[in-house]
């Protein structure tokens, strides 16, 4: 009955969003400062939407198309955008703690200031992508293309990195593992001066 | 040391079919394999692609990847913001790599970038496509 009850309680957070504003994301492809917690948006094209200042908290993305979109000051924490298309976007100051994105698409986006913490990564395209000033706390990054990224500001002792590629990819300012260290000079990555491996 | 100078320069040369600019030397590359069982592998750039620089200056010469490639490959690159695309070749992503037959058949697309291992596995592939 306490499971029930829970699991009833659970549904009614997940699925939580504004009808109207669900509406409006699926006909207009966007919605500013809209709730969508926990709404389904998964296996469609939102190319260049603007979802900034949203709560998509547990909302399904995964599959969808989201070139070039707006995802500055979004609540993505707990979302699934496993496949998902981010190509060129921005995720600004974003909470993505927990985000499954197993295998999408950050090329060139922007997520600088955002927080990644225990967000799953692993296998994503992320050439280019920027996480200056992100927190990345048990972030894992394995099998990732992180080519060209950029790490400016990061203490990322806690990320894991496992078959990662960092090619070309830019470690500045930022706290490392001694073994962290040692895979990206591997790798080719340019670790700059005032890098601490630690 | 002039004969490791020398080994290394045919390698380049005979890997490197060169930068094409219009569907002309595309269609000269091609004509170019002559009676070589080789295929051509057309590399899709743009000046502003760490992806295809990573393709260019490290899969393609890796120690594994670049025998093969050499052996069975004639690469040639095209700068997708320079000059008209060669006819029937439009891309969705950068970098995309054309795999051509001497026939000028197209045999295979890549999308994307790939690390040695994938990619060698990828060309060995396409080299067995009828």
């Amino acid at each position: 009955m306490r499971t029930l009850l829970l699991a009833i309680a659970l549904g009614v957070v997940l699925s939580a969003y504004d009808a109207g504003h669900l509406k409006k994301a699926l006909d207009e492809k966007e919605c500013v400062g809209c709730d969508l917690r926990g709404a389904n948006l998964s296996n469609m094209d939102f190319s260049g939407g603007d979802f900034h200042g949203s709560d998509l908290s547990s909302a399904d993305l995964h599959g969808s198309v989201f070139e070039m979109g707006d995802f500055n000051d979004v609540n993505l924490s707990g979302a699934n955008a496993q496949g998902a298309l981010f190509w060129k976007g921005t995720m600004k100051r974003s909470d993505l703690t927990g985000l499954r994105a197993k295998g999408a698409n950050f090329k060139g986006t922007h997520l600088e200031q955002s927080n990644l913490s225990h967000a799953d990564f692993r296998s994503t395209k992320s050439w280019k992508a920027n996480f200056s000033d992100a927190i990345l706390f048990k972030t894992d990054f394995s099998d990732a293309e992180l080519g060209d990224a950029k790490f400016i500001h990061n203490d990322l002792r806690t990320v894991k990195f496992k078959n990662s590629l960092l090619w070309q990819t830019y470690f500045s300012n930022s706290v490392m593992s001694k073994s962290q260290c040692t895979f990206a000079k591997k790798e080719e990555a340019i670790i700059d001066a005032n890098v601490t491996c630690r | 040391m002039l004969k490791a100078i020398m080994v290394i320069w045919i390698t380049m040369l005979s890997l490197w079919g060169g930068l094409i600019q219009n569907d002309e030397q595309f269609k000269s590359a091609v004509a170019g394999i002559g009676k070589a069982n080789k295929l051509v592998l057309m590399i899709y750039t743009t000046d502003d692609c760490p992806e295809c620089a990573y393709m260019k200056t490290k899969v393609f010469h890796d120690k594994a990847v670049e025998p093969y490639l050499s052996r069975n490959f004639v690469v040639i690159e095209k700068n997708v913001h320079k000059g008209k695309l060669p006819d029937g070749y439009d891309f969705f992503g950068i970098p995309t790599m054309f795999f051509i037959d001497k026939a000028g058949n197209k045999k295979e697309t890549v999308v994307g970038s790939k690390r040695p291992a994938e990619f060698h596995k990828e060309l060995r592939r396409i080299r067995e496509i009828k």
